[in-house]
């Protein structure tokens, strides 16, 4: 992968990346919190359109990256600016850039303290996002990475609810002591290697015990950020204290970032020690989707049933991804933008019913359903969507997962059965009691049903899930040449290691 | 030079300790002690004392010590650059003539400060002058 | 003294004129305002001259001082910390009813010493720039003199100071006795004969000089006199304590151990090591315990200093880049946190209490920013200069292979984040959580928006900080031009 020849002329990525933080500073001098409000959700939403121009130019039939610039940044130590993408990271950013503006559209009445700082926050966070799925260099990509950490935990400790202190804190010293371990490894490879360049450091022979080192760093540090299932307790806290677009945020990319660290970094760069710990890992992913299912159906408060559901789901993720079979990594990748889609819409959704009725408790929102029926739609198909329901976009992702976990052994895909069939209860627990309600249901005549606003919030999300449900074929298009090219890399090592 | 035995340096250090132990110690044995109804009173050829032994000095006194000690002691500079003018030459001049400019601005600053003020009237002239000032200041301070 | 030996020292004969000039401005015309302008026209002019320093053909000026790129860089850099202190000290006084201008007195002629510390090349000079850096900052601390705690501050570090500068003036002596010179070219030569320390004096009379730089640095086990005196001093002192008053040492102590061999002298370096540890541990553990920010910032400076060390005791090109690179961010850092402690601070008080911060982000957004974005940099988190600061020491240290060192930096760094964060935590939470809050974060009702000039400096070093963090290349070029001397 010959990176210093830069494929375009124009620095695409770099300004998808650092556009919000202009946006950002523009809406600092901004006055009046109304302007801000609408500049920034008029930012975002150029940006996400902007964004989609990355498809015409990428070439979905090689994993060699692609929109590659290549800078000197700090040459005095080996550090370059360069960025660029392949198909895994395709996809992430242009998750990111779509599910922004909503979330600025979430929180346009919410956040009514300081709503300027707000969104400042949401299009720093926006710029480090996109800084992590495109960084190409291993320094680079721990800057953004740790330079998410600072504006998420204010948003959750800022405009979150009660416990927002106590979750920010959680959400800072979790991630933190991940961090610290990974740059602990970065630094390890770099005297390793003299490189932070990422495909550089891709596909080469370590030593063995050097790499199961590696892998240790890399490992624990994702699975905080994913988070898998002993590394989890962070997520709820964060989830139910954060604003409605912190959750999203949350959710629908910050989780993304651990399983995305996993594709991009423990896959290739320690395929011998993925491959050592790889059984351990599928089980400790068994372990989250039970444990997250059966969570979530014990939980009363909405938002806590759809953060351990995002345990579950991640489990998916994780799951698919150590497969190390072409179906079940492709199906975790798919499983990540998938979750992306429907939590980020399940997030909004409770948010919804938080505005409604104050209060995020299950009982309270029983019956909801009969004043609000176009909410009870979409609550339902997000629902079902959720639960893997054929038809919409999780089910393709976990069939995929399943079809790969048969492939590799017979006992874990029977173990992970009784995930989904949680899964479906759980699920449809929500939908039976805020769509229909039981016999007795509090007093919700004052609700309104959806606004317009709200109804443009929710549509995009609805169009996602059925058409990847239905027409999975271009989203898998787009990453598997890259997913392939990891596996290759797995592969070619353990075949080295046994010729 | 290295080969200079470093003994009487150390015996320098046990004599200053054994000398400073040794008066701390031998004046604590010898000493008398008694505690008696006016051991803690001051011996005034046995008139019983009045008032208190602390007196309030003037400040003029303490401004002309410490006026002293700049401009006087600055004299054996002056001195020293007196002798060996001819090695030092112009440049030496020069040197001194800015010595002597910063402690003529010194100077200045006394005398603008009232440091140089003796008697009660001008004190209090200058005083007021500055309180005034100040309060003025601090008003427009204020309103602006 | 020659034209090209003055042409050498312009920025200080600057910054000596100028002190001067403030003393006569304030004869005639005492106007706060007028004596800061004229103090900041010449800490530029003084930065102005440093071109021509550069390009001096002597860059000694012997036996005396030593400036050359190395030494003017550190000039510049201390020169922008004291534009900055000025401007924070401008603001903070104006709180004060009493008279201010002879503030920029002291402030100009300590300014001096450091300068003078940091082309120091002979134990004279050291001696001579320490003393007259001490002495304005005695008075500095105990400027504001009806608060108790300010006198209180000045006549401890009076009194600690002169110790040391007791000494450190006997292991000069020590050191002269045996070797006959003072001149650091000198000892260097002296010492290379390769046998290192080889007399009792030698050693005592390093060990003394280095407790003596050590005292002023505060690192453990000399570092008792920091809390108190950070604490009790004005902010905008604090701030100069912090940063000026330490960089020149390091600066001084990067030229004297630079004459050192480490494979000479193993066991200078491995006492460097033990006072590193000990500072990095001591600091950080007892900021845990604190609940007054300036102290926090006090143990959080014991313990960046002890992050330094590890630097020194990599030696060489390397560990001088890291250290002086570090002292960069450091500067800036510490400069936003104590600009926005003095610009809070009410005048009958310091707005010090970790309670007074409670809520600030959302009564003043724009100090809260600036001083999460500075206790950021502190902890060393990516974006700021901190983290590239950090960065290089560690790199620096494993070049050099210092395991121990480095794992004690790892470990005490993870702890500091608790105590900085404590103080983040604390700007964002609102001030409803608890009803007291409200009647704490009153002081700050008081305070007057930020003015143009404290908030454009402070707005500036934060932007600093946020390059040196981002694109410290500039910067790190230069820093590697001037320490390939090392």
């Amino acid at each position: 992968m010959n990176l210093t020849e830069s494929s375009t002329a124009f620095s695409f990525l770099s300004v998808l990346v650092f556009a919000p933080l202009v946006a950002a500073a523009i809406a600092l001098v901004l006055r009046d919190e109304r302007r801000v409000r609408q500049w920034t959700l008029l930012a975002t939403a150029a940006i996400g359109v902007f964004s989609l121009f990355l498809l015409r130019g990428f070439e979905a039939s090689t994993a060699e990256f692609q929109f590659v610039e290549h800078r000197e940044w700090i040459p005095h130590l080996g550090m370059y600016y360069t960025l660029g993408i392949d198909g895994i990271s395709l996809l992430l950013v242009l998750l990111t850039t779509l599910i922004t503006p909503f979330c600025v559209i979430a929180s346009w009445t919410v956040v009514k303290l300081r709503s300027k700082e707000f969104m400042i926050c949401l299009l720093i966070m926006q710029t480090a996002m996109t800084g992590v799925f495109t960084a190409l260099d291993f320094v680079l990509f721990f800057i953004f990475w740790e330079a998410m950490l600072i504006p998420m935990s204010i948003l959750i400790g800022v405009w979150g609810g009660p416990g927002r202190v106590y979750a920010a804190i959680k959400f800072f010293i979790y991630t933190m002591a991940g961090s610290v371990l990974l740059i602990v490894a970065i630094i390890a490879l770099r005297l390793e290697t003299g490189t932070f360049s990422i495909p550089a450091l891709m596909d080469q022979p370590y030593d063995r015990s050097f790499q199961l080192w590696i892998f240790g760093a890399f490992f624990i540090s994702f699975a905080i950020k994913v988070p898998m299932f002993p590394f989890h307790t962070w997520l709820p806290a964060a989830h139910v204290e954060a604003p409605t677009a912190g959750s999203v945020l949350l959710a629908s990319i910050l989780l993304k970032m651990g399983a995305y660290g996993f594709l991009r970094f423990c896959l290739p760069i320690t395929p011998l020690a993925t491959i050592h710990f790889a059984p351990a890992i599928l089980w400790l992913s068994v372990a989250a989707i039970l444990y997250g299912g059966l969570t979530a159906l014990a939980q009363s408060d909405l938002k806590k049933i759809v953060a351990y559901s995002s345990v579950a789901h991640m489990g998916f993720a994780t799951l698919g991804i150590f497969l190390l079979v072409h179906h079940g990594t492709i199906g975790g990748a798919l499983v990540m933008i998938n979750h992306g889609v429907t939590t980020g819409a399940l997030f909004i959704a409770v948010g919804i019913v938080y505005e409604r009725v104050h209060s995020r408790d299950l009982a309270r929102a029983a019956g909801l359903g009969r004043q609000m029926p176009i909410f009870a739609f979409f609550l339902g198909i997000f629902c079902l969507s959720s639960l893997a329901f054929p038809g919409t976009n999780t089910f393709i992702g976990e069939f995929l997962v399943l079809a790969g976990a048969f492939e590799t052994s017979l006992i874990l895909a029977l173990a992970i059965v009784p995930g989904i069939i949680v899964a479906a209860a759980y699920n449809l627990r929500i939908l039976q009691r805020v769509a229909y309600g039981g016999t007795k249901n509090p007093d919700h005549s004052g609700v309104a049903d959806l606004g317009t606003r709200e109804i443009l919030l929710l549509t995009p999300f609805l169009v996602f899930i059925l058409w990847i449900g239905l027409q999975p074929g271009p989203f898998i298009g787009l990453m598997e040449a890259s997913i392939q090219n990891i596996l290759d890399i797995v592969a070619r090592s353990s075949g080295a290691l046994n010729p | 030079m290295s080969a200079a035995p470093y003994w009487p340096f150390l015996v320098y250090t046990a004599m200053v300790f054994i000398l400073v132990a040794g008066m701390v110690i031998v004046s604590s044995l010898l000493g008398t002690r008694h505690r008696q109804r006016v051991t803690g009173e001051a011996y005034e050829s046995g008139m019983p004392p009045t008032g208190s032994a602390r007196l309030r000095l003037s400040i003029k006194f303490f401004l002309i010590a410490i006026l002293f000690v700049i401009f006087d002691l600055e004299l054996v500079f002056i001195f020293a650059w007196a002798i060996s003018i001819h090695e030092l030459g112009w440049p030496g001049f020069w040197g001194m003539l800015v010595f002597v400019f910063i402690l003529a601005a010194a100077l200045v600053y006394e005398w603008r400060m009232g440091s140089l003020d003796w008697t009660e009237r001008a004190i209090e002239r200058r005083l007021g002058e500055r309180r005034e000032a100040m309060a003025k200041r601090w008003k427009e301070a204020e309103e602006a | 003294m020659t034209p090209s030996d003055l042409q050498a020292l312009l920025p200080h004969i600057v910054v000596a004129a100028t002190a001067v000039a403030v003393m006569l401005v304030i004869s005639f015309y005492r106007n706060q305002t007028v004596s800061a302008v004229l103090t900041v026209a010449g800490l530029f002019a003084a930065a102005a001259c440093l071109p021509f320093v550069w390009s001096a053909e002597a860059d000694a000026v012997p036996p005396l001082f030593r400036v050359d790129p190395f030494g003017c860089f550190h000039i510049g850099l201390l020169l922008t910390a004291s534009v900055a202190v000025t401007v924070f000290s401008h603001s903070y006084l104006e709180k004060y009813r009493m008279e201010r201008g002879e503030f920029y007195i002291l402030l100009l002629l300590s300014v001096l010493g450091a300068l003078v510390l940091t082309v120091a090349d002979h134990f004279i000079s050291f001696f001579l720039g320490l003393e007259l850096l001490s002495v304005s900052l005695y008075v500095m601390v105990a400027y504001i003199f009806t608060k108790k705690r300010a006198v209180e501050a000045g006549v401890k570090y009076l009194f600690l100071a002169a110790a040391t500068s007791a000494f450190l003036l006997f292991g000069m002596a020590l050191i002269y006795a045996e070797l006959g010179t003072m001149a650091f070219p000198e000892i260097a030569a002296e010492l290379g004969g390769g046998d290192g320390l080889r007399s009792p004096y030698l050693l005592a009379g390093t060990v003394l000089v280095v407790a003596g730089a050590g005292f002023k640095l505060s690192v453990v086990p000399f570092h008792m006199w920091t809390p108190d005196i950070y604490q009790g001093a004005p902010a905008p002192v604090t701030a100069f304590l912090a940063t000026v008053s330490k960089a020149c040492v390091v600066v001084v102590l990067l030229r004297f151990l630079a004459a050192f061999d480490s494979d000479a002298v193993p066991g200078l370096y491995l006492a460097l090591t033990v006072v590193a540890c000990a500072s990095m541990l001591t600091g950080n553990l007892l900021a845990l315990l604190q609940d007054n920010i300036k102290r926090i910032l006090a143990y959080s400076s014991i313990a960046h200093f002890g992050y330094l060390l590890v630097a020194f005791v990599a030696g060489g090109p390397a560990g001088a880049m890291a250290a002086t690179f570090y002292l960069v961010t450091y500067f800036a850092a510490t400069l936003v946190a104590f600009g926005v402690v003095a610009y809070l601070s009410p005048s009958d008080r310091e707005a010090d209490t970790v309670a007074d911060y409670r809520g600030l982000f959302w009564s003043r957004p724009g100090p809260a920013a600036l001083l999460s974005l500075a206790l950021f940099s502190l902890v060393g988190l990516p974006l700021t200069g901190g983290f590239m600061g950090k960065f290089f020491l560690v790199g620096a240290g494993a070049e050099a292979r210092l395991w121990t060192l480095l794992l004690v930096l790892a470990v005490s760094s993870a702890i500091s984040i608790y105590y900085y964060l404590r103080v983040v935590v604390a700007m964002y939470s609102s001030i409803e959580d608890t009803p007291q809050t409200r009647e704490l974060s009153e002081p700050f009702a008081a305070t007057p928006p930020y003015g143009n000039t404290v908030g454009a400096v402070q707005a500036l070093l934060a932007l600093g900080l946020l390059v040196l963090g981002l694109y410290p290349q500039p910067v790190l070029a230069m820093i590697q031009s001037v320490t390939r001397t090392f």
